[in-house]
């Protein structure tokens, strides 16, 4: 089956500074990848330029075989985005909001309505939709902007800090929208700093650090390579070195 | 107490941020220099104006009132010549701003005790305070004259006279020349009906542009303070199409305002003058259509255009300035030069005499987008046709080159990196 996303010898510089140097990594349909990092690694960068927002300077990206230097307007429908600190247009309602991003996927008028009600279930806001986003909690808002997010069942989900400020609650709710999604036929690409999290969530790892990837594969190999009990003690043994 | 202070230092140091400081600063420069520069040219206006008088009578009276004039005007003294000659002959020399006609029987009415008659033809280039400022010396000239006559005739004692003749012998036959138009009416009257029909304009194109470059640059700005914008690039549209929803959605909300101010400022105006501004006479309204210093169709077309490309070029500087912004706070001080630019055409159309100014700042007055609008309404009546759909071409390209720099920097990093935020609190 062809990968969902590939990279290959990505980089990325902002001026002299190289902020992501050589990196390479795929994502299988229905998988669920974690790209983990200490602050200032190239995470973010390496999201934001997967989500078309950034350009790169080397490099090879395709997502659903599209060239994403070529075609970023084609990628664009394949993928979906949620960064680290993402809002919502506080003066639409939850509901205008979510209607606002639905036609911007489609014309049709069934298909906006199947957009609708997933997202409906996926936010679980309930009768809360009517009301301007505004007056939202920030993990209301959260789950506004996931369901937005997966809403179209987009090939690829790229997910920046998903639970970043959420309570346990919140947090674990969003968990579990994102654990679903692979079995909706999504590939999900997240960032995280919570290392449990990403142990509940992803299938495979790249632990990314000054713009390189030190370290890549499944957790339990990446465990057992670093002779580790858990993922952050991978972590904080990599970070060190 | 030591409370109220410590939180009176707060509330100034909140205050008195840099995006407050920057156009505070940008604008008392600014008034500065047009001071300076409208003090120059308001001494400019100062010199003598040039005038043409015709003589068709050649007696000593008129050679005396005409020497009363040497020393007002830089005259140019013709004998024997038509109204149609003397007028022409003033239409090609820029600087003549009236000509004067003693009739050739105006001594012969002066001792016969009649009312003499002077012709007097005003020409109209420009509708600034300083292009209309020699109608005033004109009209105390013609109040001498009176005086001069009135003396000649009471020192002569001629038997006869009537004691209204004897206070206000001469009548000026007040005429308005704009263009190659002429018409038998009062200049005051006219530049009052202009004046009450086109103060609008400027002020109204003032507030419009600078509030359509303030949504603008705020409507970008909030897209980065509510973390909407990136959001919004990874979504299935283009950049470009981004480009223009903005400035469409922009451009729309301020023609809207333009014409709600319109509105309001039409009934302000009504209002101020009791109604008289509409409720002209019939001899007004026919001598302002003889003169074309009425809007027609193609008036009102090229006027609408040119506030137009005006209002798009504003929204195409403001697209990119709101860049910088990165929240709204920041817009203020951002926005500050594109004021700047609006503020110059604004004070100098209402002030200077265009005609007067020297080459250099005409062309660098031209190279502001902002100034057509400005000058429009005056050009449209001067019938200066060429200037205006000039200007709407400028302004077209103008725009063309900052919505195209605009499309390249939302097509790129520079959307997401680009900061200039004099924030303390973001600079920590």
């Amino acid at each position: 089956m062809q990968d969902i996303l590939k990279v290959k010898n990505f980089y990325k510089s902002y001026g002299s500074t190289v902020v992501v140097s050589g990196v390479s990594f795929e994502i299988a349909p229905n998988e669920i990848f974690a790209l983990i990092g200490p602050n200032g690694a190239g995470k973010s960068t390496t999201l934001k330029t997967i989500a078309t927002i950034l350009s790169f300077d080397k490099g090879d990206i395709t997502v659903c075989g599209l060239d994403l230097k070529k075609e970023p307007e084609k990628v664009r429908e394949m993928i979906s985005y949620l960064p680290e600190e993402a809002g919502a247009y506080k003066n639409l309602s939850g509901l205008g909001y979510l209607d606002f991003m639905a036609s911007l996927y489609s014309d049709n008028k069934v298909q906006k309505k199947k957009f609708l009600d997933s997202a409906k279930e996926i936010c679980g806001l309930g009768d809360k939709l009517k009301n301007k986003v505004s007056t939202y909690s920030k993990g209301m808002t959260r789950k506004l902007l996931i369901s937005r997010a997966i809403m179209t069942k987009p090939k690829l989900a790229i997910l920046d800090e998903p639970t970043s400020g959420l309570d346990v609650i919140n947090a674990m709710e969003v968990r579990n929208i994102i654990k679903g999604l692979k079995d909706q036929g999504m590939s999900v690409l997240l960032s995280s700093h919570n290392m449990l999290e990403i142990e509940y969530l992803a299938d495979r790892v790249a632990i990314i650090d000054k713009g390189k990837i030190i370290e890549f594969g499944t957790i339990d190999k990446i465990k057992k390579d670093n002779s580790a009990q858990n993922l952050e003690e991978v972590f904080i043994k990599l970070a060190k070195i | 107490m030591r409370n109220f202070f410590t939180l009176l230092k707060k509330e100034i140091r909140e205050l008195l941020t840099p995006q407050m400081i920057l156009p505070l600063i940008l604008m008392m420069i600014l008034f500065a220099a047009i001071g300076s520069f409208v003090g120059r040219e308001a001494k400019k206006a100062e010199k003598p104006s040039k005038v043409i008088i015709v003589q068709n009578d050649t007696s000593s009276l008129v050679e005396q009132l005409t020497e009363s004039a040497k020393s007002k005007f830089e005259s140019e003294i013709v004998r024997g010549m038509s109204a149609q000659k003397a007028l022409e002959k003033a239409r090609n020399d820029n600087t003549v701003k009236a000509v004067f006609i003693f009739p050739s029987n105006f001594t012969a009415l002066v001792a016969s005790g009649d009312d003499a008659k002077i012709e007097s033809y005003y020409l109209l280039r420009s509708f600034s305070s300083m292009g209309t400022k020699n109608i005033t010396s004109t009209k105390i000239f013609l109040a001498g004259i009176n005086e001069q006559v009135s003396n000649y005739l009471i020192l002569t004692k001629i038997s006869g006279a009537n004691v209204s003749n004897l206070k206000n012998p001469v009548t000026a036959i007040d005429n308005v020349v704009v263009g190659d138009k002429l018409a038998a009416v009062s200049p005051d009257a006219v530049l009052g009906f202009v004046t009450q029909q086109t103060t609008f304009i400027p002020i109204i194109l003032f507030i419009v542009i600078t509030m359509a470059a303030q949504m603008i640059a705020t409507s970008i700005a909030s897209e980065k303070e509510n973390k909407t914008l990136e959001t919004l690039l990874s979504l299935p549209i283009s950049r470009r199409q981004i480009v223009a929803t903005k400035l469409i959605g922009a451009g729309i909300v301020a023609l809207l305002m333009a014409a709600v101010y319109m509105f309001g400022f039409k009934y302000y105006i009504d209002g101020l003058s009791g109604g008289q501004a509409t409720n002209i006479t019939a001899e007004m309204k026919q001598a302002i259509g003889v003169l074309g210093l009425r809007l027609d169709l193609s008036g009102y077309l090229m006027l609408g255009g040119s506030l137009f490309f005006g209002i798009l070029s504003a929204l195409s500087i403001a697209m990119i300035l709101g860049v910088f912004a990165e929240d709204t706070k920041a817009v203020q001080g951002i926005i500050s030069p594109l004021m700047v630019l609006v503020m110059i055409p604004y004070l100098l159309t209402l002030l200077v005499d265009f005609n007067s100014v020297g080459q250099g700042v005409k062309y660098l007055i031209y190279a502001i987008p902002f100034s057509h609008p400005f000058l429009a309404a005056p050009n449209i009546f001067m019938k200066n046709y060429a200037l205006v759909l000039g200007g709407i071409v400028y302004q077209f390209m103008f725009f063309l080159v900052f919505v195209f720099i605009a499309a390249r920097i939302f097509s790129s990093d520079k959307i997401t990196t680009i900061k200039l935020n004099f924030s303390k609190k973001k600079s920590q």
